[in-house]
């Protein structure tokens, strides 16, 4: 069971929590020419890191916002936490 | 017309569980809160109005995790970022609510019929909610809130008193039922009066 520290509501159990996928990955600038190749990497294509992984959630049982967390893949140790519109 | 309570056929009075040996005073408060205003406060992301100079039956929003704003009718609980959950017994509140707060600023939902409220009071009521839910209730202090789940049942707990716990949960109306009876098989341990 991992506990998570959301950024806004403190530290929360996993339960509450809904995961949200890779946060490194950036959607394509609106309003420009996309490639097919660039879409279908953006849509499907997904890295699985051994170590270090910038992930997203959402405390779907408690505020409801989607959070950045800083997770090792391999340990599940949680290194930070931060809000969805911070950079790490 | 005649409202029905979300738990009107679900909620039964008497004595239940482990209540023989110990006298009234110890066992669980367990009842159904009917007929209160319930509305959902939500500020917009790109609004800018301070928060600082709004005024609801006297009291302040407040951005703060688990902070709930209080006075004798109405309870404002902080549910998220820009968003609190507004219970009162005056019913008429939604009416100056509207007024103050501006709808090109804020999205205000009554929903009043779509929550079903328990009440629990007594010595043992965190030792029910941790039977359910993976909050630590040791913190959680008088006038604090918080969004968990208990058992898988979304939920609100507001801590109304601490002597004794005094606690009020709300789910949705459709999951009243449910929460109702986790609770209850939670409380019988201890022994609980349903009134």
């Amino acid at each position: 069971m991992l506990h998570i520290k959301c950024p806004h509501c403190g530290l929360r159990s996993q339960n509450e929590f809904s995961y949200g996928g890779d946060a490194t990955v950036k959607r394509p600038e609106l309003n420009k020419e996309v490639s097919d190749k660039d879409w279908d990497n953006f849509v499907y294509l997904r890295k699985s890191p051994v170590g270090k992984h910038l992930e997203l959630w959402q405390h779907i049982s408690g505020c409801r916002q989607w959070i950045k967390v800083e997770r090792d893949t391999l340990t599940h140790e949680i290194f930070k936490t931060l809000k969805a519109n911070e950079e790490v | 017309m005649t409202s029905i309570s979300a738990l009107n056929h679900i909620h039964k009075t008497g004595l239940f569980g482990n209540h023989e040996s110990k006298g009234e005073e110890n066992l669980l408060k367990v009842s159904e809160i009917k007929n209160m205003l319930i509305v959902q406060i939500v500020q917009y992301k790109n609004s800018t109005v301070s928060i600082e100079n709004i005024d609801i039956d006297s009291l302040k929003l407040k951005d703060e995790p688990l902070n709930v704003v209080t006075n004798n009718d109405t309870r404002i609980l902080w549910n998220g970022p820009k968003n609190w959950l507004l219970v009162s017994t005056k019913k008429d509140l939604l009416k100056n609510i509207s007024e103050v707060l501006k709808e090109t600023d804020f999205a205000i939902t009554d929903l009043s019929h779509s929550r079903a409220i328990i009440e629990i009071e007594g010595n043992d009521v965190k030792e029910v909610l941790k039977k359910g839910c993976p909050f630590n209730f040791n913190i959680l202090e008088k006038n604090n809130s918080i969004n968990s789940t208990y058992n898988g049942i979304a939920f609100t707990v507001d801590m109304i008193d601490d002597n004794p716990n005094k606690i009020r949960l709300f789910a949705l109306r459709s999951f009243g039922e449910s929460l109702y009876h986790s609770i209850t098989d939670s409380s019988l341990e201890f022994g609980y009066k349903a009134i």
